[in-house]
């Protein structure tokens, strides 16, 4: 949708709920939306809810979550807290009826995840998962060109994707911590994951999975590790993830997948590089997917479109990369079913 | 100069082009073509032609060590080009006979005849070289990368080895030959495993000691119907953490412009580096889109090791590449087989093999 017919509709107004790294730059996005009306920070520091109020003109600042889902101009909710607090949140915005977007993993088990999706798709409101990596550009097209059916039925997938350490905080940083981030196939393994199961259109059944601690042998969370696995009808795929890099910023990202009629690549390294001293520019493959996501996100909480990320496929990606960190630990082969919660629960097609 | 008398003992398969390779070194004399008159009539017929397009002897023989005499010539080195479940066998013989060998890929279908090959080279002296990769360009400039130290400490490897399933009428003489288990001994983890397990031992030097493996016949007919692999994803814990993973298949289109392409991706303590076998390349454009202009890197590779071979055979010294690091390399293919019907993470055999143990202890259940 163009900017000037976002323009011309009503705002959506929005509750933004945390105020680390990565709510900055959600706001930052929907400010930049004129159909986008942020009207809270919620954050259990006001300083710094008030100062991330102050990057949208007319959010204020709160520490009670309740100000903003009493609040009837708020119909949709952003939550970008850590982890272990998406569910809470999720359920409360859900229950006060709001729409949620919530950051990727959405949850740190399926009983959590299945919660959330009660509150709200249960309740008919829409629950959008912070898939990002769906929107880049290049990924976009892969998946678009593979859905097409430009390459028959994709059976095959290999992502390889590097990038340097990501994680604020030192070894303070609560992404470290597998009790809080799930381990660091649910924490980062879900982008991975999720566009396996997009692209492959299919249910992985089986995994193994190894880590890879680069920087510290400390670390309780590998810094990088990979995974492989089958789906349903035999596909089979191998995703690796490393944010061990030297550089920080620099990112090494290659994506092949093989169909029965073709084969789609995409690698950043054919990609000019906008590199200084001081930092390095996201590459023009990545670049911008924030800004999109968020646009389709009111795009969804107004009924103009389909969810292009749907609950059945996050909690098919979710108990995937829950079998990989059970993988990591146990040093064998899982089976996805053995996730807690998953046979029996809500079942839907991935694709 | 002296020349190296080299002669074929069975000539299918990719015996054409090694056969063409080695006559292009100034250094050797292709002395002919024998073939064992039990191999069946399109193994002589494969190896006849070879013979006739190269306008060298060719005879058929009862035994493949009477190999100068069948082409009334001294042999210096015999080169072993079968169907690979006649590789170690035939290799094993003309060892025995004191002739030096050079083996086609994949140099046994067991792990025990690997292990058998070990012993008899090691009884007799005599050289057993393997035809492998590891004189790829690309590898060897990653390996001295590595070893000037500039990525630290290699800690993970990224294989990717696929073959175009449109050139598979092409690429081999007949696709029999790939998908026979009689003939090929397995699928395409036997077929191209090794080139990948070859390359993580070559940059790391460390042993393998544990394999994981998913397969599956994911896209071609004439592997679905034969019951073996076209692709697996594969992934190995080799000494002191280091990991890699392998990604491989014979897919309907390869993501390179030859019939076969890979690529590696090794992260360090301190760097990363990447290694292409499809560079360097040319774009091409035109009314089929963009094309590719680039050396076929399974030759480019060949031909470097051969030369070698021929390099290490006339100064009286061990190829770099021998029975025993094929031997290591099987181990890893025999493990990655294991685990596919442990459906579990397996050990590789560290220990020798007795050769009435296969490598698939029942080949009927594979794949």
């Amino acid at each position: 949708m163009s900017a000037p017919q976002r323009l011309a509709r009503a705002p959506v107004g929005i509750a933004v709920v945390g105020t680390g790294a990565f709510a900055r730059e959600h706001l930052l996005a929907l400010a930049a939306l004129p159909d986008a009306s942020v009207r809270w920070v919620v954050g259990h520091d006001l300083v710094r809810a008030t100062a991330l109020a102050a990057l949208v003109p007319g959010a204020r600042a709160t520490t009670d979550l309740d100000d903003a889902l009493s609040d009837d101009a708020v119909s949709a909710v952003d939550v970008v807290t850590a982890t272990p607090d998406h569910a809470r949140d999720t359920i409360a915005a859900g229950r006060a009826g709001k729409h949620v977007q919530v950051e990727k993993p959405a949850a740190l088990s399926l009983e959590q995840l299945d919660a959330m999706v009660a509150a709200t798709e249960g309740s008919g409101t829409t629950l959008v998962v912070g898939q990002t990596v769906r929107f880049q550009p290049a990924v976009a097209a892969l998946a678009r060109a593979a859905h097409g059916g430009e390459i028959g039925s994709p059976r095959l997938t290999h992502i390889s994707w590097y990038t340097g350490h990501a994680w604020p905080g030192g070894w303070r940083g609560w992404q470290l911590d597998p009790e809080l981030s799930g381990g660091h196939p649910v924490h980062n393994g879900t982008h991975i994951v999720d566009a396996a199961v997009w692209l492959l259109g299919d249910e992985p059944v089986e995994v193994f999975t190894r880590g890879l601690r680069t920087f510290s042998p400390e670390m309780e969370s590998p810094d990088s590790f990979h995974i492989q696995l089958r789906t349903a009808s035999g596909a089979l795929a191998t995703l690796e993830l490393c944010y061990a890099l030297r550089r920080r910023g620099e990112l090494l990202r290659r994506m092949v997948l093989v169909g029965t009629e073709g084969t789609l690549t995409h690698t950043t390294s054919e990609e000019d590089d906008l590199h200084s001293d001081a930092a390095t520019a996201p590459p023009a493959s990545v670049d911008g997917a924030l800004r999109t996501q968020v646009a389709h996100w009111l795009d969804v909480v107004r009924g103009d479109a389909p969810q292009i990320v749907t609950t059945p496929q996050v909690r098919t990606a979710l108990a995937t990369a829950l079998a990989a960190q059970r993988s990591l630990r146990s040093g064998r082969r899982e089976r996805v079913a053995d996730v807690p919660g998953y046979a029996g629960a809500p079942a839907g097609a991935p694709a | 100069m002296t020349a190296l008398r080299v002669a074929f003992a069975s000539g299918v398969r990719h015996a054409a082009d090694y056969l063409a390779l080695l006559a292009a070194d100034h250094r050797v004399e292709i002395a002919g073509v024998v073939e064992e008159r039990t191999a069946g009539d399109r193994a002589v017929q494969d190896s006849r032609a070879v013979a006739d397009r190269a306008g060298v002897p060719f005879g058929v023989v009862d035994d493949v060590t009477s190999v100068a005499g069948a082409l009334g010539s001294p042999i210096d080195l015999v080169v072993v080009c079968a169907e690979p479940t006649r590789h170690a066998r035939l290799a094993a013989a003309l060892l025995d006979a004191g002739l030096d060998v050079v083996v086609d890929k994949p140099v046994a279908t067991t792990l025990a005849d690997a292990d058998h090959l070990v012993a008899v080279a090691a009884r007799t002296g005599r050289t057993c070289a393997v035809v492998n990769r590891t004189h790829s360009p690309a590898l060897r400039r990653l390996r001295a990368w590595v070893d000037a130290g500039h990525v630290g400490l290699p800690r993970h490897l990224d294989l990717e080895f696929f073959a175009s399933g449109a050139h598979f009428a092409t690429s081999v003489e007949r696709p029999e030959l790939v998908v026979d288990r009689k003939l090929s001994g397995g699928g395409e983890m036997l077929n191209f495993l090794g080139y990948c397990a070859d390359a993580a031992l070559y940059l790391t030097g460390l042993r393998p000691i544990e394999v994981h493996a998913f397969s599956g016949a994911l896209f071609l007919d004439s592997h679905r119907a034969a019951g073996v692999e076209d692709t697996a994803v594969v992934t190995l814990e080799l000494e002191r953490g280091v990991t890699a993973t392998i990604t491989l298949g014979r897919v309907p289109f390869a993501p390179g412009g030859t019939p076969t392409t890979s690529s590696i991706r090794l992260l360090g303590s301190h760097g990363h580096a990447v290694a292409d076998d499809d560079a360097p390349a040319v774009s091409r454009f035109g009314a089929a889109g963009r094309t590719t202009i680039a050396d076929d890197a399974g030759q480019v590779a060949a031909a470097a090791y051969l030369r070698h071979v021929v390099d290490a055979v006339l100064a009286g010294e061990r190829p770099d590449y021998g029975i025993g690091e094929a031997r290591a390399t099987l181990a890893v293919i025999d493990a990655a087989y294991r685990s596919t019907e442990a459906g579990d993470v397996v050990a590789v055999r560290q220990d020798t093999v007795q050769q009435n143990a296969s490598v698939h202890q029942d080949e009927e259940e594979r794949v």
